[in-house]
């Protein structure tokens, strides 16, 4: 069953606390609202995190759901800022612990072969510490952009920013993923995750 | 001439207008193919996650976590406005009922003829305007938690502030009926809550981490929301309990 086969019926009675018919929603809407939740986080534990807190949250403020919108991009949004809180708890606990600047991340080693798979996670932990020094929201305006192929226009309504902020907070990520990176991009180590 | 960074960014995304130019400006601009190229291959570093699959049952696992967690549903947008609008023409009854000196049992001069039946009419009225003041500080409440409970790096508070206008004047008119009735505590809480429900009302609509901090800390400072929650569950229990004599405080 596709997202859009849900039907009026369900939602009403989900909209007036129904539990059995928001069970549906759920079932639904899951798998769905893990992928993004992964894409916004890239940690698994974290994802399920936010997917649980989402339709928490959705369940709460389903009165406030205008049934003539489609409940997957009420929820999208919902997951997506969601995911910008939950990172950006978990920057505030790591800026709270020692954390080891990117700089002091091993370089990778120039000599291919076996050592293939140690570099290639060796750059993904330097990917992942240069996404973590983005901003919550440079972060989840990124990833909307580049994971999930959402126009500017689209981040602006999903993260609830103007064209101009969510236009700006793409550039920004772009911008410091580019200086961050500009040790390993040189080298010419560049993969697909 | 050369494009910016952001002019580069757009067109990697195809999102530029300009997209037939830059074509053709990076096959003759050595500095902005350059710059162009470190875009391309700085996001093909960054990669796309592989996200871990999850099968068909996984909706029911994520149910079966949440189920029992199931928060209390706030009302609707229509209902939020509806409710303090009814609120307030049932409060400006039984204030302008009591003001006209026909509620509490301390300021009545019965007839001796019919002491008993008014007494008990009396008691009844104090037990509704009780429940309605409990009422209101609990929609109070929560309005006030929903409100310090909000994230972002803008919080946008614009609807909660429309919610608390009307709860502004729901309350005045219980705060003039406390203080008419020489209730102190009930007037006390009442007064508190109207400042801070003024506050927030004739702020700023959005407010950044730092002055939703600030918030807090003043209702912590007060313990407003716990004088609220337990002023609210008291007047609840006079609505059930027998008539007794009001206390004052």
């Amino acid at each position: 069953m596709t997202v859009s086969d849900v039907p009026a019926t369900v939602l009403a009675r989900a909209r007036k606390g129904d539990s059995e018919a928001f069970r549906e929603l759920v079932e639904q809407h899951s798998r769905s609202a893990f992928r993004l939740a992964y894409r916004m986080t890239r940690n698994e534990q974290d994802a399920e995190d936010v997917v649980q807190e989402s339709f928490l949250r959705a369940y709460r403020h389903l009165g406030r759901f205008e049934a003539r919108s489609h409940f997957g991009t009420w929820l999208y949004r919902i997951v997506a800022n969601c995911a910008v809180e939950h990172v950006r708890t978990r920057l505030s606990r790591q800026n709270r612990a020692p954390m080891e600047p990117i700089d002091n991340l091993a370089p990778p080693s120039d000599s291919p072969g076996p050592d293939r798979l140690a570099e290639s996670s060796n750059v993904r932990e330097r990917v992942d510490a240069a996404l973590d020094g983005l901003s919550p929201l440079e972060r989840a305006a990124f990833t909307l952009r580049h994971d999930e192929g959402r126009s500017i226009d689209e981040i602006g309504r999903t993260l609830g920013l103007g064209k101009s902020a969510a236009k700006h907070a793409v550039f920004r990520a772009v911008k410091k993923l580019r200086v961050e990176l500009s040790g390993i991009r040189d080298k010419g180590l560049g993969i697909g995750a | 001439m050369h494009y910016t960074d952001d002019d580069l960014i757009l067109y990697y995304y195809g999102e530029s207008s300009r997209r037939a130019a830059i074509d053709e400006h990076l096959v003759t601009c050595g500095t902005c193919s350059t710059a162009y190229q470190e875009i391309v291959s700085t996001l093909a570093l960054v990669g796309h996650p592989e996200v871990p699959e999850r099968d068909e049952r996984y909706g029911l696992e994520v149910w079966q976590r949440i189920r029992h967690k199931l928060p209390v549903q706030e009302p609707p947008f229509w209902m939020a406005w509806l409710k303090p609008a009814l609120a307030a023409a049932v409060v400006l009854a039984i204030a302008t009922a009591f003001v006209s000196g026909r509620f509490w049992p301390a300021q009545q001069t019965p007839a001796p003829q019919s002491a008993a039946g008014d007494d008990l009419a009396a008691a009844a009225r104090e037990r509704v305007l009780s429940a309605a003041i409990g009422d209101h500080l609990e929609q109070s409440g929560r309005v006030l938690l929903d409100f310090v409970n909000s994230g972002g790096d803008k919080v946008d508070v614009s609807d909660q502030q429309l919610t608390v206008a009307d709860l502004v004047d729901t309350n005045r008119l219980y705060r003039h009926a406390a203080e008419r009735a020489g209730d102190e505590t009930v007037a006390s809480v009442l007064d508190e809550l109207e400042r801070t429900l003024l506050e927030i009302a004739n702020g700023p609509s959005t407010l950044t981490p730092a002055e939703l901090e600030a918030v807090r800390a003043r209702l912590d400072a007060a313990a407003l929301l716990f004088r609220v929650r337990v002023l609210s569950d008291e007047l609840h229990e006079r609505e059930i309990a027998p008539a007794q004599p009001r206390k004052t405080t």
